[in-house]
C-alpha cells in the first residue's frame, strides 16, 4: 500500500479514538468510533487474500451493528432525558443498551464470536492494532457511563473470562489464542470497571504492554501457528527464551508484571465483600494460563530438531528496529516491583 | 539480609562473565561463600525471637533453619548438576545457574518475608523457576506433562490463599507476622468462614503434599533434572509447611474443629505411600513418595499446634530435607552411570562401587530415621505429641514408622547387596565430585546430632 495512504489511515486511527476519548456529545463519541472502524477497514483488507477480506466484512458488519446500536441508544437517551451529555446517560434502558453495544464492540462475551474469526484473517501488525489500540476508544466510553445494573457487568466480565479460557484451549493458531486471551483481559477490565476506574484504566494499559510484547515478538519470529512457533529458537534465540516468562506474566503469575492488575483487582473485590466472584475470576484465571502454557512449551521449554540451515539465521545481523520491543518485552516482565509507582501514575 | 541476597543477585552476573573454563568451580565456590554466610543468622540474640529486621524481612527461629537449609542447596545444586549438563552449550549452563541461583533468591524472601502477601508474591515466584527447571531440562516427553500438573496443582491451591489474604487483610488491617499473633483471636462462627479457612490452609496442604493432593509431586519428581529432584524435595515441599505454621496462629479457634479430616488423611498418608514406596519399581519414585509419607508426618505434627508438634515438625522437614536430597542425588549416580531408574536393572552396586554403597547405607537409615539422627528426634516428638493428641494415632504413626524402615531397608538391599549383574561391570567409577556431595548433605544431618536446639524453631 502506499505509505501515504498507510499513513492517512494511521491518521484516521488516531483521529477517531481521540475525538471519542475527548468527547462529552454522544453524536461525537458515535462520529469518532465510526471513523476508527473506517480507517482500519483498508488496513485490514490490504492482503488480496479472501481470509483477510472475509476477516474484514465479519468485522464491519459487527462494528456497524455496534454503532448503529449505540447511536440508537443514545439517540433514546436524548429522547428519555433530552441531553446529549455523555456523562448524563442515567436512565437505565439506554444505559443498558450502550453497554451491550460496547460490549459487542471490544468483544465481550457473549457478544465476542467475531473477534478470534477476525483477527485469524489479519497480518500480526494489524491484529496488533485490533487488540490494542481499537479497545481504547469504547473501553473510554464504557468508563464514562453509569451502569445502574451492577450483576449485568459482572456476569459479561466473568463470562468473559472463562470464555476467554476455554476458548483457547484447543486453539493451534497463535492469533486466535491471542484472540481469547484478550477476551479474558477484558473481562478482568470490565470486573473491576464499576468499583474502581482507574484500576481498570491501570488493567488495559498493562494489557496493551504485555500483548503487544507478545505481538512483537511473534511478528519478529512471522509466527501465526504453535507449529511454527517450535523453530523459533533458531531464529531469535533470546526472544524465544523470554518468551515464557512474557506468556507466563499475561497468564497473571507472580512476581511477573501481569500479577499487578489480577492482584489489586482482586484486592478491590475482597473490599467489595465480593469474595466469591473474586475466587471464581482468579481461578478462571487458570483457563488461560493452560494455553500460554502450552505456547511456552511449544516456544522454548522443548526444543524441536532442526536441520542446519535452520540454524542458520539467529547469526545474521537484523535491520529490524528492535529498541520498541525491548522495551515493552522487560516491562512486561519486570513490573511488578514498581507497584506503588505504576498506581500512583494512574491514580493522577 | 543483603548481605546474602546481593551475593546472590551477583552470582547471577558472575555466571555470565566467567569465562567458560571457570563457569561451574567460580560459581560453586561464591554459593558456598553464601552459605557459609548464611550461618550468620543462626546468631539470634533478640527475646522476641526477630532479628536481622527491617522493614521488609527479618529471620525468627522457625525461618532461620529452613533459610539456611536453602542457601545450603544452591553449591549442592551445582555440584549434582555438573555432570548431566556437561553436553550442553555454555550458555545453557550458564541460563541452567542462572535459574538455580533466582530459585535460591526467590527462596530467601520467602522464608524470610516479614508480610503474608510478600510472603505470598515469593512462594509463588519460586514456580516459575522450578516449571522452567522441570520442563525445559527433564529427560523425557513426560516432563512436559510432569510441569503443567506441578503448576496447577500449586496454583489451583494457592489462588484462593489469595482471595483469603486479602480478605483477611481487610478485616485485620494488617498481615505483619510480626503483628499477627498479638492481634487476637478473630470472630469466626458462619460458613464463610469455615471456607476461609480451608482457603488459607489448602494452598500450603497441596505443596506440602497431603496424600490427595499429592499426585504432581511423584511426577514433578521422576521428570526434574537432579537439582529440580533436590530443590523440590530439600526446600520447596517446605514451603508448604512453614507457610501452614505462620498462617495457623491467624485461624486459631476454628483449626481445631476443621482439622480432624487433614490429620486423619495426613496419617493415613503416611501409611498409604509408604505401601506404595513397598511395591515401587522406580527408584526416583520411590523416593518421591516416601517424601510424600514423612511430609504426612510433618502435617500432623503442624494441625495439632501444640509446640512439641511444631518442634518436631521442623525437625522433621530439615532432617528431610537433608535426607531425601542425598538420597536424590545418590539416585542421580546410578542413573548417571546406568541410564535407568528402574531397580530392578540397577542392582548389586555395592561390589562394583562400594565406597557408594557406604553412602547409601546412611542415607537409607537417615530415611528410616534410625537414632540418635535428627530424623528419629522429629518423628518421635510428632509421634508423642500425636499420641498426646489422641492414642489412637499411635496405630497410625508406629506403623508408618515400620512400613518407613521397610521400604528404606527395601530401597538398600535392591539396589546395592546382591551379586552384581554382568551388565554392569563397565560402570565408571565414582567421582570425588560425587563423595563430596553426598559428603556435604550428610555431614550437616550428623553434625546436628550435637546441636539440635539451632532446628528446634520456637521452642529453643
Amino acid at each position: 500500500m502506499n505509505p501515504y495512504i498507510t499513513a492517512s489511515l494511521l491518521f484516521g486511527l488516531l483521529l477517531g479514538t481521540t475525538i471519542t476519548t475527548t468527547s462529552t456529545h454522544w453524536l461525537i463519541a458515535w462520529m469518532g468510533l465510526e471513523i476508527n472502524t473506517l480507517a482500519i477497514i483498508p488496513l485490514m483488507a490490504q492482503q488480496h487474500h479472501p481470509r483477510a477480506i472475509e476477516a474484514t466484512t465479519k468485522y464491519f458488519l459487527t462494528q456497524a451493528a455496534a454503532a448503529a446500536t449505540l447511536l440508537l441508544a443514545a439517540t433514546t437517551n436524548a429522547w428519555m432525558t433530552g441531553q446529549w451529555e455523555l456523562q448524563q446517560a442515567t436512565h437505565p434502558v439506554p444505559t443498558t443498551m450502550i453497554t451491550i453495544a460496547l460490549a459487542l464492540k471490544i468483544g465481550l462475551a457473549p457478544l465476542h464470536t467475531w473477534l478470534p474469526e477476525v483477527m485469524q484473517g489479519l497480518d500480526l501488525t494489524t491484529g496488533l492494532i485490533l487488540a490494542t489500540w481499537q479497545k481504547i476508544a469504547p473501553f473510554s466510553l464504557l468508563l464514562q457511563i453509569q451502569p445502574n445494573n451492577q450483576t449485568l457487568l459482572i456476569l459479561l466480565a466473568i463470562l468473559s473470562m472463562l470464555v476467554g479460557g476455554w476458548g483457547g484451549l484447543n486453539q493451534t493458531q497463535v492469533r486466535k489464542i491471542l484472540a481469547y486471551s484478550s477476551i479474558a483481559h477484558l473481562g478482568w477490565m470490565v470486573i473491576i470497571l464499576q468499583f474502581s476506574p482507574t484500576l481498570a484504566v491501570m488493567t488495559l494499559a498493562l494489557y496493551i504492554i504485555m500483548t503487544s510484547s507478545t505481538f512483537l515478538a511473534f511478528m519478529m519470529n512471522k509466527t501465526t501457528t504453535i507449529g511454527t512457533l517450535t523453530i523459533s529458537w533458531a531464529k531469535t534465540p533470546i526472544i524465544s527464551s523470554l518468551m515464557p516468562l512474557i506468556l507466563l506474566s499475561l497468564g497473571g503469575l507472580p512476581p511477573l508484571t501481569g500479577f499487578m492488575p489480577k492482584w489489586l483487582i482482586l484486592q478491590e473485590l475482597t473490599k467489595q465483600d465480593l469474595g466469591m466472584t473474586a475466587t471464581l475470576a482468579a481461578l478462571s484465571a487458570l483457563l488461560s494460563l493452560y494455553f500460554y502454557l502450552r505456547l511456552s512449551y511449544a516456544m522454548t521449554l522443548t526444543i524441536s530438531p532442526n536441520n542446519l540451515t535452520g540454524t542458520l539465521p539467529w547469526r545474521t545481523q537484523t535491520n529490524k528496529k528492535t529498541l520498541p520491543t525491548a522495551i515493552l518485552l522487560s516491562s512486561s516482565i519486570l513490573l511488578l516491583p514498581l507497584t506503588p509507582e505504576v498506581l500512583t501514575l494512574f491514580n493522577t | 539480609m543483603l548481605k546474602i541476597l546481593i551475593p546472590t543477585t551477583m552470582l547471577i552476573l558472575a555466571t555470565w562473565l566467567t569465562p567458560p573454563k571457570w563457569l561451574w568451580p567460580s560459581s560453586l565456590l561464591n554459593s558456598l561463600l553464601i552459605a557459609l554466610t548464611s550461618l550468620l543468622w543462626l546468631k539470634n540474640a533478640s527475646e522476641t525471637g526477630w532479628t536481622f529486621l527491617n522493614p521488609y524481612l527479618a529471620t525468627d527461629p522457625l525461618s532461620t533453619p529452613l533459610l539456611i537449609l536453602s542457601c545450603w542447596l544452591l553449591p549442592l545444586m551445582i555440584l549434582a548438576s555438573q555432570n548431566h549438563t556437561s553436553h550442553e552449550p555454555i550458555n545453557r549452563q550458564r541460563m541452567y545457574i542462572t535459574l538455580l541461583a533466582s530459585l535460591q533468591f526467590f527462596l530467601i524472601l520467602a522464608f524470610s518475608a516479614t508480610e503474608m502477601i510478600m510472603f505470598y508474591v515469593m512462594f509463588e515466584a519460586t514456580l516459575i523457576p522450578t516449571l522452567i527447571l522441570i520442563t525445559r531440562w527433564g529427560n523425557q516427553a513426560e516432563r512436559l506433562n510432569a510441569g503443567t500438573y506441578f503448576l496447577f496443582y500449586t496454583l489451583a491451591g494457592s489462588l484462593p490463599l489469595l482471595i483469603a489474604l486479602l480478605l483477611l487483610q481487610n478485616s485485620n488491617g494488617s498481615l505483619s507476622l510480626l503483628m499477627l499473633p498479638h492481634l487476637g483471636q478473630l470472630e469466626l462462627t458462619s460458613y464463610a468462614d469455615k471456607i476461609w479457612w480451608a482457603g488459607c490452609i489448602l494452598a500450603f496442604l497441596v505443596k506440602m503434599p497431603l496424600y490427595g493432593v499429592h499426585l504432581w509431586l511423584p511426577k514433578a519428581h521422576v521428570e526434574a533434572p537432579i537439582a529440580g529432584s533436590m530443590v523440590l524435595a530439600a526446600v520447596l515441599l517446605k514451603l508448604g509447611g512453614y507457610g501452614m505454621m505462620r498462617i495457623l496462629v491467624t485461624l486459631d479457634p476454628l483449626t481445631k474443629e476443621l482439622s480432624y479430616p487433614f490429620i486423619v488423611l495426613a496419617l493415613w498418608g503416611v501409611i498409604m505411600t509408604g505401601s506404595i514406596c513397598m511395591r515401587q519399581t522406580d527408584l526416583k519414585s520411590l523416593i518421591a513418595y516416601s517424601s510424600v509419607s514423612h511430609m504426612g508426618l510433618v502435617v500432623g505434627g503442624i494441625l495439632i499446634q501444640t509446640p512439641w508438634g511444631f518442634t518436631g515438625a521442623l525437625i522433621l522437614m530439615i532432617a528431610h530435607g537433608l535426607t531425601s536430597s542425598a538420597l536424590f542425588c545418590l539416585a542421580n549416580t546410578s542413573y548417571e552411570r546406568t541410564h535407568s531408574r528402574t531397580m530392578l536393572l540397577a542392582r548389586g552396586m555395592q561390589m562394583i562401587l562400594p565406597l557408594m554403597a557406604a553412602w547409601w547405607f546412611i542415607a537409607s537409615l537417615a530415611n528410616l530415621a534410625l537414632p540418635p539422627l535428627p530424623n528419629l528426634m522429629g518423628e518421635l516428638m510428632i509421634i508423642t505429641s500425636l499420641f498426646n493428641w489422641s492414642p489412637w494415632t499411635i496405630g497410625l504413626t508406629g506403623l508408618g514408622t515400620l512400613i518407613t524402615a521397610g521400604y528404606s531397608l527395601y530401597m538398600f538391599l535392591m539396589t546395592q547387596r546382591g551379586p552384581a549383574p554382568s551388565h554392569l561391570l563397565a560402570l565408571e567409577p565414582s567421582h570425588t565430585r560425587e563423595h563430596l556431595l553426598i559428603a556435604l548433605h550428610l555431614l550437616p544431618l550428623i553434625l546436628i546430632i550435637t546441636k539440635p536446639e539451632l532446628i528446634w524453631g520456637w521452642t529453643a
